[in-house]
């Protein structure tokens, strides 16, 4: 076993779960390549790859909704940042990643931060 | 020495991301439809040799189905160890509980070594695979 295999794998299978939630892989390729190699870390600690931004709490039903990709269990949020929390998924419009908002889940989208898209 | 290609299979007998094991002079062989493309691997999985054609192919990856171990099956290279079982939240009995311990423990020994694959060709629509 191999991290660069594991890495590739791991895209490729997440590739098909986000795609029809309206996600892609960042295009900031030095950020995905990093937090892909996180979560091969992780899964070959834990057997999960969870994700690498998030604390794990050994409470199981808390943990299991930070298992990549999150995002259905975090959507509300996701989608209002356009972007999931540690980055490694943005919607699927956009294109600068970096000019995106973050802010706390339950809170607004800050005044004129709305980020960059091309749609 | 030539390599030796004998007939394993008819290829419509397997659809595209469908597996089916063979044996060919004893030899337990898992012949795989990746999306049009036919690869052969040993039967038998690197982890604990469960029959892998009881798993799952997606694409290129075949998946276990005994402990989700992932194999490339076009280079053999092993993608990953075993998935810890869900044990959910549930208490289990004592003994139960001691038992997984015990099995747990003995399986950390346990290496996943990557499979061992062949060359195949698909002649008059007949799979043939390189011993």
């Amino acid at each position: 076993m191999d991290t660069e295999s594991r890495k590739k794998t791991l895209q490729y299978f997440f590739e098909k779960v986000v795609g029809p939630l309206g996600f892609k892989f960042t295009p900031d390729a030095d950020l995905k390549d990093f937090l892909l190699e996180q979560e091969v870390t992780l899964e070959a600690k834990h057997g999960i790859p969870f994700c690498p931004c998030q604390p794990i709490r050994n409470d199981r039903a808390r943990d299991m909704k930070i298992v990549c990709p999150c995002i259905p269990f975090h959507r509300q949020h996701f989608d209002q940042m356009k972007r999931c929390w540690c980055g490694l998924f943005v919607h699927i419009d956009v294109v600068d990643p970096d000019s995106l908002p973050q802010f706390p889940p339950h809170s607004s989208i800050p005044e004129g931060s709305a980020g960059s898209s091309d749609g | 020495m030539d390599k030796r290609f004998i007939r394993a299979i008819h290829s419509d007998q397997i659809a595209a991301g469908g597996m089916k094991a063979v044996e060919i002079d004893g030899l337990e062989v898992v012949i795989c439809n990746a999306a049009g493309t036919f690869r052969a691997i040993q039967r038998r999985c690197g982890h604990m040799n469960a029959p892998l054609e009881f798993g799952t192919l997606d694409g290129t990856i075949v998946t276990c189905g005994m402990h989700c171990v992932q194999f490339d099956v076009t280079t053999g290279h092993a993608l990953c160890g075993p998935v810890p079982a869900d044990l959910g939240n549930e208490s289990l009995p004592p003994r139960v509980a001691e038992y997984l311990g015990n099995v747990t423990q003995q399986m950390a020994h346990i290496r996943t070594e990557s499979i061992r694959t062949y060359e195949t060709k698909v002649e008059a629509e007949w799979v043939h695979i390189a011993l």
